[in-house]
């Protein structure tokens, strides 16, 4: 027997897969660097993103994700530079030790949470950067150090090289923003994501009910650190260079506007769609060259979206709303909602 | 021991954090959320300044008013337009206020790059003149400066305890649902409060304006540090917000003397050790 298939479901799906696809099969259709730099910086700020969501699951508020992206590149930078091993270790060592800041950061200050945990990560987004200005002969100060594209691959008779063409890049950031996206899904998905939906709902009852307020928020922000860490290294090998203002206080309030605008219902589609939207939007604004515009659309788009949007929604949901409004013309269903 | 020259300095930069740690805490005790945008008001208020001297010829003293009147007011309608309608009761309303005030600071600074230009500006000396004082000089400038932060204070002091005004606010920050029973209409508080906060904030940004550059984004350091002074002093204390800025204002200064740049990392360094030992901040109730 045919099983019913639920066709409002499906539609909408298949229509997301096919755009996905249309990406990943992008460079079939044109190799231009200028194209393929756009989806893969905003792949990048994508993964960074997703960490913050991630972050914000658990409730607390991180103003200093661009300090794992600028510590994860530092490390690698470091490694490769200065010490001279090959890309592939350090790329991993630049997410453990993204990670173990995180960790220790995390450990420390998540105790107090909230307000005070959004105050301490900005202090740390500018402690890093006036580490890496400051600390000159392993950081290059403002200079910054210049990197190299990562070690070709050879599989089999093919040989992956970097250097030449900007193709490899363009995979490697499809790979890594899949895997993240994946990993976040699954989290999302399981009793570990909707603990951290619990703890943030209610810490009071959460704790109440026998969970470790403080090992899910470290957990959540130690994940966060590994991936932002990865997308940091990539970041610096993909630019071939890494500065100290490069990834400091405005970057992470950039993560976080892009979070927030693509939706934080969800862990992985709305960080993507509002890091793909809103990188490519501010990549034609700079082309403008109207100073401030950028910022002023940029901080305009996302208070528009928390005023007009139902709240801790963003584009993500708009895309729900579209089918289930304009294409499929349901009726909204309005619940009843009581006076408290 | 550094120079008298770096303890006046010190002084100066009490002065700032001390003014806008105070319009923060304010805003904060009533609307239950930090004003991250606070900085912006600063920058603003010495764009106003800055203008209201070099382009309308006002005297300096008149255009200080007239930026905290103006600023107060633009306050007024970010609280009315968008805190109010972001912020919903609910464990995420904080959060959604937090967010549309981090955006409005980008906002601002990209309003204010627009309409003004990036590069740096500067405010001729209103107060030409140096008080010598033997080994050392202090400028009129810088002790104009320090009268004016005190004659703020003195006049906040006079608001909080000795006004109805000042009675309903600190009622409202005690116990918003027992003031509004007795007939203080919170929503309003909110309002004079925000715009005093906000004037607060324009007032120490124009008082600096003749002192400092003005460009788009002198905000940043100022609402770091009076940031900063609040989690020293504690979230919601304004006695903690005076001691915070001062102490501040001085650590900034006089360690700067010393190491240099790396003092912001000490600084930061000293506001983790504190939030450790004591969470609640100096002055702070314990926390809930």
């Amino acid at each position: 027997m045919m099983p019913f298939l639920d066709y409002k479901n499906v539609v909408p799906k298949t229509v997301i897969g096919l755009l996905v696809a249309l990406i990943v099969i992008l460079p079939v259709f044109t190799t231009n660097v200028i194209t393929l730099s756009i989806f893969i910086s905003s792949g990048i700020w994508a993964i960074a993103a997703m960490g913050f969501t991630l972050v914000l699951r658990t409730g607390q508020f991180s103003l200093g994700q661009g300090a794992f992206m600028a510590l994860g590149g530092y490390t690698s930078a470091i490694l490769t530079v200065k010490l001279g091993m090959p890309f592939w270790p350090s790329f991993f060592l630049a997410g453990i030790v993204s990670g173990i800041v995180a960790l220790l950061v995390g450990s420390v200050v998540l105790r107090v949470g909230g307000t005070y945990f959004s105050i301490i990560t900005l202090a740390l987004a500018e402690v890093v950067r006036i580490i890496a200005q400051q600390w000159e002969p392993v950081t290059r100060g403002t200079r910054g150090l210049i990197t190299s594209p990562p070690d070709p691959i050879v599989l089999g008779g093919l040989e992956i090289n970097f250097a030449t063409s900007t193709v490899p890049y363009f995979y490697f950031t499809v790979c890594l923003v899949a895997i993240t996206a994946l990993i976040f899904w699954q989290i999302g998905e399981s009793r570990l994501g909707r603990s951290f939906a619990g703890i943030a709902l209610n810490p009071v009852l959460a704790e109440h009910q026998g969970m470790h307020l403080m090992r899910y928020r470290v957990i959540a922000f130690t994940v966060a650190g590994v991936f932002t860490g990865f997308a940091g290294c990539l970041y610096a090998h993909f630019l071939t260079v890494i500065t100290p203002y490069m990834l400091g206080l405005w970057q992470s309030i950039q993560i976080m506007i892009m979070s927030i605008v693509g939706g934080i219902s969800s862990l992985a589609g709305g960080p993507i769609i509002g890091a793909i939207l809103l990188y490519t939007f501010g990549i034609y604004l700079s082309r403008l060259e109207i100073y401030g515009i950028q910022q002023l659309l940029f901080g305009a788009a996302v208070v528009l979206v928390l005023l007009f949007l139902p709240k801790g929604t963003g584009l993500v949901d708009l895309w729900e709303r579209f089918w289930r409004k304009v294409v499929w013309r349901e009726e909204e269903y309005e619940p009843d909602t009581p006076d408290d | 021991m550094p120079p008298v020259g770096i303890w006046i300095d010190g002084l100066i930069q009490s002065c700032i954090y001390m003014t806008m740690a105070f319009g923060m805490v304010l805003v904060f005790s009533i609307l239950g959320i930090l004003n991250w945008t606070h900085g912006q008001f600063y920058m603003l208020g010495a764009f106003v300044v800055y203008y209201a001297v070099t382009a309308a010829g006002i005297p300096f003293p008149i255009s200080i008013l007239i930026s905290a009147v103006v600023i107060g007011g633009l306050g007024i309608l970010v609280e009315k337009f968008i805190i109010e309608r972001v912020s919903v009761p609910s464990a995420q309303g904080a959060l959604y206020v937090t967010v549309a005030t981090i955006a409005l600071i980008f906002f601002f600074e990209g309003t204010a790059s627009m309409l003004f230009g990036m590069q740096d500006k500067g405010l001729a000396m209103v107060l030409p003149g140096v008080l010598n004082l033997g080994s050392f000089s202090v400028s009129y400038q810088k002790i104009a400066v320090v009268i004016f932060t005190l004659v703020i204070m003195i006049t906040m002091y006079i608001v909080l305890n000795h006004t109805k005004v000042g009675l309903a606010i600190r009622a409202a920050a005690q116990e918003p649902v027992a003031a509004s029973l007795y007939g203080v209409s919170v929503e309003r508080l909110s309002l004079i409060v925000m715009g005093i906060g906000c004037a607060l904030a324009a007032m120490a940004g124009s008082i600096m304006a003749p002192l400092y550059v003005v460009n788009p984004f002198i905000g940043g350091i100022p609402m770091i540090m009076s940031l900063l002074a609040i989690v020293i002093g504690g979230l919601g204390s304004l006695t903690g917000a005076i001691v915070g800025g001062i102490i501040l204002g001085f650590l900034n200064s006089v360690v700067a003397y010393h190491l240099s740049y790396f003092s912001e990392v000490v600084l930061f360094l000293l506001v983790i050790i504190i939030l450790l030992v004591r969470p609640q901040g100096l002055f702070g109730a314990s926390l809930k």
